[in-house]
């Protein structure tokens, strides 16, 4: 009897053994906060991330007045069954444009939605053309993005177009060597898109000789509109085995500056002996994630916040210090009005420092 | 002349002798021991198994995307057994190594994402039955299982981390039989985590957060059942070819969890061709 039951007991556990994975997988359905691959589905699968994990639903409510559940009920009324993909993606990409943010984009095959009106809305106050005017042919280009030359009244021209790429030490001790001499500095980092925040942390290394708390950043710790992490100071600290400015520094900054670009105004400006002359920046104040639609569409978002060292929300740009518009009478003599202002600053500082 | 030849000559001799003692002091030296289909291995004796897998695995990480990937998986998979002390409770021990590759798509053929996954298991078994057809085996196992995913797409969060280091249960069953006059043995055996360490971002930190602010200690999460379900799931079929035994077999492997706001789990489904060897140590080191 009792060996008859220890076999019983034995067949059983080698069936559950055999059994288990049929029966724990649960690949083949859908799981939790999985949608279906319908437009309604999609539609609130790109809503739910969004409400989960977008980190500035607070500030556009109180700077734009967006309220995301009265979007899903305004967007949602349009969702149906039997709409085409391209006329789904047009819908998305509008409601995820009320955000005005330009970390937030769904890819699709038929575009990039996007809505850059934090840069498209406003003058541009620059111009490329004018731009190269002043670098002229025989400019030095450092690592790729950073172009320089030293103007007729001694004042080194520094333009960074992009923060795609970091530079070295050996390049910005060679830069610093050839203008070694330049009564001060113009940084041109008008539309600069941004890249990587390490790339505009070791230029602005560049640029203190002391350890600065530069701003503050925090990240999302779950799906609550306000549920943030503590925050993280952020600081520059002197680039140590390279050469650093200490003479006057004019950073120029338009609406085109975004993101790493925005990041380094706001470092730039909390350091002595620099100066922000331009525009308010485009912004980007939250570092971005990416997840996906059911339907493979890519969409990113902002999720981790930055403030500045006072504590103000960046997303919505970094105001100038002196700020200044590019004149119509400048743009058609071929002068760029911001150059020219930076110019006059530092000369004007070296007379009455 | 000749005495510097005979020095010269017992010199040598001498040296090979201390190079020969060396190697046996430092190689465990194994020899085929006599094949016994499906049968644990003795005092001494070491039975390995090493299999080339063939599958298919499926991903779902909420870090990196709300969708589910799968693609086909590659691996190889090495178990070893041995034989501990007549006396010992646990009478033998097993490791079990597995690893894994699957370049994936989601449902609909587009993204991309890259799996890795590496799992070492060690357990000490302690025969529950015991007889000339049937063992049942149970005991303690120390588990580690890694599954790295990287998808292609993202920007700020491009891979994640899946995986735990454990303690748990391996439970191990063989069936041997034969039909007629060939010796056959059906192998089934379970691991499974019970408590351990798990890693996973705290919701939206990126990784580069954690570097930089030095975050480390919020990535390391307390694994239990709870919030961490895993099992690595064996059936295997052994049968004699020649002087050797062929290991035809299947490997589920599952893990899944819910930790640091996030719901992920990886799974593959593995077929596997190998061979078995039995050997024991000439010298028990």
């Amino acid at each position: 009897m009792n060996r008859r039951l220890v076999r019983i007991l034995y067949a059983g556990v080698a069936s559950v053994l055999m059994l288990m994975p049929v029966s724990c997988y649960r690949g083949g359905s859908l799981s939790d906060n999985e949608y279906a691959n319908t437009p309604q589905g999609n539609f609130m699968a790109l809503w739910t991330i969004m409400d989960e994990h977008y980190c500035f639903f607070d500030l556009k409510k109180e700077a734009l007045g967006v309220d995301w559940n009265e979007v899903k009920h305004r967007y949602g009324q349009s969702v149906t069954s039997d709409m085409s993909d391209r006329s789904l993606f047009e819908l998305m990409c509008n409601m995820i444009g009320e955000l005005r943010d330009g970390h937030v984009n769904l890819s699709s095959p038929y575009d990039m939605g996007r809505n850059w009106s934090w840069k498209t809305d406003y003058a541009r106050n620059f111009s490329k053309d004018i731009q190269d005017e002043y670098l002229g042919k025989d400019y030095i280009m450092s690592t790729s993005g950073m172009k320089y030359r030293i103007l007729e009244d001694n004042i080194g021209y520094l333009v960074v177009e992009s923060f795609e790429r970091q530079s070295s030490s050996t390049r910005m001790n060679v830069m610093f060597n050839d203008m070694a001499l330049c009564n001060g500095l113009i940084i041109d980092i008008r539309d600069n898109g941004g890249g990587l925040v390490s790339a505009s942390e070791f230029l602005a290394s560049h640029f203190t000789e002391k350890k600065v708390t530069v701003s503050y950043s925090c990240y999302k710790t779950g799906p609550g509109h306000n549920d943030f992490s503590k925050l993280y100071g952020n600081y520059i600290s002197p680039a140590s085995s390279d050469l650093r400015w200490n003479k006057p520094v004019v950073v120029l900054v338009n609406r085109g500056c975004y993101s790493s670009a925005n990041e380094f105004a706001v470092m730039m400006k909390a350091m002595e002996k620099v100066t922000l002359m331009g525009d308010t920046t485009g912004g980007g104040g939250g570092a971005p994630m990416s997840s996906e639609l059911p339907n493979g569409w890519l969409v990113r978002f902002s999720s981790a916040p930055s403030y500045d060292s006072d504590m103000n929300h960046i997303e919505m740009g970094v105001a100038p210090d002196i700020r200044i518009d590019m004149k119509d009478e400048d743009i058609l003599a071929g002068k760029d009005t911001y150059v020219e202002a930076a110019r006059k600053y530092i000369n004007d500082q070296l007379v009455n420092p | 002349m000749k005495n510097r030849r005979t020095d010269s000559s017992r010199c040598s001799d001498v040296l090979s002798r201390v190079l020969l003692a060396v190697l046996l002091a430092l190689i465990p030296l194994q020899v085929p021991a006599r094949q016994s289909i499906g049968g644990l291995p003795s005092p001494g004796e070491h039975v390995s198994q090493g299999s080339l897998t063939l599958g298919l695995g499926y991903a779902r990480d909420t870090y990196l995307s709300s969708v589910r990937y799968n693609g086909t998986a590659y691996g190889i998979e090495f178990d070893k057994w041995r034989g501990r002390k007549e006396e010992s409770f646990f009478r033998y021990s097993r490791l079990h190594c597995n690893l894994l590759g699957s370049p994936m798509h989601n449902r609909l053929g587009g993204g991309s994402t890259i799996d890795a996954n590496f799992s070492v298991d060690w357990a000490l078994l302690a025969p529950v039955i015991e007889n000339d057809k049937d063992d049942l085996l149970l005991g303690p196992a120390f588990l580690t299982d890694m599954t790295m995913l990287w998808n292609r797409q993202n920007g700020n969060n491009p891979a994640n981390a899946q995986g735990h280091v454990s303690l748990g249960v391996c439970l191990d069953n063989t069936f041997r039989f034969s039909l007629p006059s060939f010796p056959m043995a059906l192998q089934a055996t379970l691991f499974m985590p019970l408590a351990g360490i798990a890693p996973a971002p705290d919701y939206d930190e990126p990784y580069w957060y954690v570097y930089r602010y030095g975050d480390y200690m919020k990535v390391l999460h307390f694994a239990s059942l709870l919030n961490t379900f895993a099992v690595t799931q064996q059936i295997s079929l052994v049968m004699p070819v020649g002087r050797n035994s062929l290991k035809i077999g299947y490997t589920f492997d599952y893990s899944r969890d819910r930790l640091g706001g996030h719901s992920r789990y990886a799974a593959y489904n593995m077929f596997s061709v190998g061979y078995v060897m039995r050997t024991v140590k000439i010298r028990n080191r």
